[in-house]
């Protein structure tokens, strides 16, 4: 592999990471990652697609009258959006899952990380390289909610993916972790450890 | 080609569009069906845990061929009633409320218009109807069982659709809550059918719940508990007529006593010294 | 009174940021002072005003199943139908205001474009289709409410961050860092709310 494209996968992942670097995509998920179980699926929802759609739209590049540019691009992420909250309705195993992340799903398509990477690289790139860069921010994004919703199950319920960690030991899960504030709190001290060892993000 | 002229983009974007809402209708057609049977097995599933055949866990491990058919294996009776109790229609095996549904009967009951509400009875005489209601963020909704021909509840299951995960979600996640209402008596006679009390049901000595109509609510998610007690007293209460009928005389001196016996008995004994 | 209720249940507990982190982007982005913050929380209200009561008719008579023709439900299409709705809104008053009101237009037509991808405004629409108001009164009412939750946030997070900048903030927590702090603690304070009855 070359190091272009090696770049345009570890990138986005961590110097370039959309949610503690770019400020990206915080709206439509912070919530979501109260247990692993749904940050997981959103992760994987929002890499089909970023992935996806910057594969379709850079396949389309070409042909895409400027002037509805950005019409044509939310019809088709919205097409990969309902694609996806559609399939998850669909499977016994995920049904439930659906259910508990109702209309964050369809807040994927506002999700400023789609849109922002369709514009600023599936635009102007090859779909090979398109895909790999929705993807990694897709992965980027999904890391960070895996983190969050790691310490928020873990002290907020004492389990992971709803196995008993720390219940058994007397732990007394913590309300405030599981209430909305305290992602955000925890996003903070993300971004404090990731810029105490990346010196050169820190801002003035 | 110029693709910045007028024609172009119109076209261009009719096909898209077209594209699009073609593909979109294709995969909805197409997945419906199994959507629909998700949801059923669902609802079925609900059911059956708050008639307390098996846990919702061990339900949903069983798929959803299995929960239908045992559905249909333990299914004696399903039918409408109206809120003076009287029967409206039979319902065939494969009509189950969806959340849905019980929504639009929400309104009807609420606005006092001819509601027409499911009661299933399964072969072991247990009896399952539904509540539906608003918690904090979005609709709140359950199954509760009653012992046959009784106002003894066997059993209870709560769903909801966007409760706090952890706080008021715990209507459905913790079944320490639903057992709670596991040998309750709903008092048909009070509009107040049923009660979650915010900081603790009136005990016995030893610490155990007294039979009546009260339980905890839920630490920490007062709102929630709110909804839920406001939506099982408005469904019970559209219930009244149908269950006053076989269990309004056991209401009375049950409730005067703690040494209350399962069967009736009592009840009709002390009904006649009134007498 | 009902609609007193959910005028104030909107704007304090069900408040788009604090509750649901939705137009968090925006948020963060253009929080920095108190005045164009203020442009885009007026942008926002006006918006959400305009296309709620809109998706809410979409909804109710034509997405909703049996709402145009009997057994044909077509509720799988929302999520483009409203999206459509909204770019199609944001794109129409921004024409309408240049044209009317060039000085509105240069005061607000900056935040116009930010705010079709505004994760609130589609939120608003979704939770419209969730919480199933009965008329569109109710809707618009919510909406409004919404908007003014959503403008108090922005406008209040920047009124903070313009005193936070003399204070003396470790290094790698400045700027975003402490943000995500300072959000997290307010929307604590909002928390208090949760318990009121109207």
């Amino acid at each position: 592999m070359d190091a272009k494209l090696k770049e345009t996968i570890l990138n986005p992942i961590f110097k370039g990471n959309p949610i503690t670097v770019l400020v990206l995509g915080i709206c439509s998920s912070l919530a979501v990652t109260v247990t692993m179980k749904g940050a997981l699926v959103m992760a994987l929802s929002v890499i089909a697609v970023t992935g996806i759609s910057s594969l379709i739209l850079s396949l389309l590049r070409n042909t895409i009258p400027s002037r509805v540019r950005i019409i044509v691009q939310l019809v088709v992420v919205a097409m990969m959006v309902i694609l996806v909250d559609q399939i998850l309705k669909s499977f016994e195993a995920t049904y439930a899952i659906d259910k508990q992340l109702s209309v964050y799903i369809g807040l994927i398509i506002t999700n400023c990380i789609v849109m922002g990477r369709i514009e600023a690289f599936a635009l102007g790139n090859k779909p090979w390289p398109s895909f790999l860069d929705g993807v990694a921010n897709g992965a980027g994004y999904g890391m960070i909610l895996i983190i969050v919703a790691f310490f928020r199950e873990l002290l907020g319920s004492g389990t992971l993916f709803g196995v008993d960690i720390l219940n058994w030991l007397g732990y007394v899960p913590n309300n405030l972790v599981i209430l909305p504030p305290f992602a955000l709190i925890l996003l903070g001290c993300i971004v404090w450890v990731q810029r105490s060892i990346q010196k050169d993000l820190q801002e003035k | 080609m110029n693709t910045n002229s007028n024609t172009y983009t119109i076209i261009y974007t009719t096909i898209i569009v077209t594209l699009v809402a073609a593909i979109l209708a294709f995969v909805s057609q197409g997945l419906k069906a199994k959507q629909e049977a998700n949801e059923k097995a669902d609802t079925i599933s609900q059911m059956m845990t708050a008639a307390r055949f098996a846990t919702k866990a061990e339900l949903q491990k069983m798929g959803n061929t299995a929960v239908l058919a045992k559905y249909a294996e333990e299914i004696e009776n399903a039918f409408t009633v109206n809120m003076d109790g009287k029967k409206v229609a039979d319902l065939e095996l494969d009509q189950v409320f969806s959340p849905k549904e019980l929504k639009k009967q929400n309104y009807k009951i609420k606005d006092g218009s001819d509601a027409e509400i499911p009661v299933f009875i399964f072969k072991n005489g247990v009896t399952v109807v539904p509540v539906y209601g608003a918690g904090l963020w979005g609709p709140v909704w359950g199954y509760i069982a009653f012992e046959p021909n009784s106002n003894a509840i066997k059993g209870a299951y709560f769903d909801h659709e966007s409760e706090t995960a952890g706080l008021g979600a715990k209507i459905k996640d913790d079944p320490e809550f639903q057992a709670e209402f596991n040998g309750e008596k709903a008092d048909f006679s009070n509009a107040n059918v049923f009660d979650i009390v915010k900081g603790g049901a009136p005990k016995n000595a030893d610490g155990t719940s007294i039979i009546d109509n009260k339980i905890d609510a839920i630490t920490g998610a007062t709102m929630t508990s709110n909804g839920l007690d406001a939506a099982i007293d408005t469904w019970l209460g559209a219930y009244a007529a149908y269950f006053g009928a076989t269990t309004a005389k056991s209401e009375d001196c049950c409730r005067e006593g703690d040494s209350c016996e399962e069967d009736m008995s009592c009840c009709e004994d002390k009904k006649t010294e009134e007498e | 009174m009902e609609y007193i209720s959910l005028f104030v249940k909107s704007i304090f507990v069900d408040n788009m940021i604090f509750a649901y982190f939705l137009g968090m982007c925006s948020y963060l982005a253009v929080s920095k002072n108190v005045k164009t913050a203020a442009g885009l929380g007026v942008a926002v209200i006006f918006v959400l005003f305009v296309t709620l009561p809109i998706n809410y008719l979409l909804n109710k008579y034509v997405l909703a199943p049996d709402a145009l023709i009997k057994g044909v439900d077509l509720s799988f299409l929302s999520f483009i139908i409203f999206i459509a709705v909204i770019a199609a809104i944001v794109q129409i008053v921004e024409m309408v205001v240049e044209k009317f009101s060039p000085s509105l237009y240069s005061a607000l037509g900056i935040f116009l474009p930010l705010i079709a991808v505004n994760c609130a405004i589609l939120g608003g629409s979704l939770f419209m289709q969730q919480k199933d108001f009965a008329n569109v009164g109710e809707s618009a009412v919510y909406a409004l409410g919404s908007g003014i939750g959503w403008f108090l946030a922005i406008v209040s997070l920047a009124a903070i961050r313009e005193k936070m900048a003399y204070s003396k903030v470790p290094a790698p927590l400045k700027g975003l860092g402490i943000t995500f702090i300072t959000v997290g603690l307010m929307a604590i304070a909002m928390m208090t709310f949760m318990g009121i009855s109207l």
